[in-house]
């Protein structure tokens, strides 16, 4: 359908939601959705949510208690009818065919998209080991997770990478803050790494360069937002205490 | 939006029941079940509004003509709603001109040339009042989600 065609649809659409179309308009865009038009469907539904706004405006009311009874005398007497969810419409041959292509490209797309991430991060680590400077410090376990492991590869410009592994996921409103702690300078707070179900996590870490060399990593469990200063129990660090 | 309470309440009465008769027929596909009920509510509001104007009119006919053709009263009318808008809300946010348009339509139920006739505008004027009040809206509403 062309362009300029259906922007009128559209317009009339926007109408229609509102209740407000009329005389041989409202006959020619009902004839226009029962031929079927899926693009005018969304919109209205679209227009439909955004119009809810609109009783949203009005300052509430509470009804006097009698209507409650009313209403509960008059279905008092009632069979309760099962809610079940209302089957879709039989979906035609076409728009099944469009909806796996479109699919199709979503699912390249993403597939795509999330090998490329996984393709940058891995060769941000190469070029970590690449570079001679690099450092490679095991992370050990502490406090509440003793069992916990890591290794922090770190380059003096800046820029890093850390593993952790058997380290549970944070609880519920908490973080796991990755810090670096540069000789007599207060921690620095370098990013956040999450761990999957099987303890495992890993986070690329880009900094500006310090000034001074730093000489421990640590990574602290926090409330979420905690970024000024560690306050939570220390979970992995590079040096063994 | 009946503005008599009496009537509000036996309309809540009728919505209820309706939803409790007829919930098996709720279909996701046409959006949330706020919105269903809110469908119902306004399509049986705007059914008794059309009703009551009608029975108005009607008497007011026979009386004063001219009274029956004057603007005043459903100008009045929509401000009357208006006046029960609350100041923080995505109506109060528009142009006096679009706000006027979307109230008409949506708490009045008149359509776009009943709306054109009372106000005394082209069709076309109010048409676009319309769409750039609804496209406000959802810009608002664009705004509050993110």
């Amino acid at each position: 359908m062309a362009t300029a065609e259906h922007e009128y649809w559209r317009e009339q659409g926007e109408i229609y939601a509102l209740g407000a179309l009329d005389g041989q308009e409202l006959k020619d865009f009902e004839a226009h959705l029962a031929a079927g038009c899926p693009v005018c469907d969304a919109y209205l539904r679209e227009t439909g949510e955004t119009l809810n706004l609109v009783h949203r405006s009005l300052q509430p009311v509470t009804p006097s208690t009698a209507v409650k009874d009313r209403i509960l005398r008059q279905i008092a007497g009632d069979k309760v009818v099962p809610i079940t969810v209302a089957q879709p419409k039989q979906t035609r041959g076409w728009q099944i065919i469009t909806g796996t292509i479109a699919a199709c490209i979503i699912g390249v797309v993403l597939t795509g998209t999330y090998y490329n991430y996984r393709y940058s991060v891995y060769s941000s680590v190469v070029n970590l080991l690449r570079d001679p400077t690099t450092r490679d410090l095991p992370l050990y376990g502490a406090g509440p997770t003793p069992t916990a492991k890591g290794r922090f590869l770190w380059n003096q410009s800046g820029e890093g990478h850390i593993f952790v592994s058997d380290l549970p996921s944070a609880p519920e409103g908490k973080m796991y803050a990755v810090w670096t702690i540069a000789q007599q300078s207060p921690p620095r707070y370098v990013g956040t790494v999450e761990t999957n179900p099987k303890g495992q996590g890993g986070l690329h870490i880009k900094t500006t360069r310090s000034e001074l060399p730093v000489e421990t990593f640590a990574v602290t469990l926090e409330p979420v937002g905690t970024t000024a200063a560690p306050t939570g129990p220390m979970v992995l660090v590079s040096k063994q205490s | 939006m009946l503005r008599m309470s009496s009537d509000a309440e036996d309309l809540l009465q009728e919505v209820f029941v309706q939803v409790w008769h007829q919930a098996n027929r709720y279909s996701e596909e046409r959006g949330s079940p706020e919105a269903w009920i809110v469908n119902i509510a306004r399509s049986r509001a705007i059914d008794k509004l059309r009703s009551i104007r009608r029975m108005e009119r009607s008497f007011v006919l026979t009386d004063d003509p001219a009274k029956a053709e004057s603007s005043d009263n459903v100008e009045s009318s929509a401000a009357e709603s208006e006046t029960k808008l609350t100041m923080n809300s995505a109506l109060a946010n528009l142009p006096e001109a679009q706000r006027k348009v979307l109230v008409l339509a949506y708490f009045d139920g008149l359509s776009q040339s009943e709306i054109a006739d009372r106000l005394k505008e082209p069709l076309g004027t109010v048409k676009t009042r319309m769409r750039s009040g609804i496209q406000r809206l959802r810009d608002l509403l664009e705004t509050k989600v993110r």
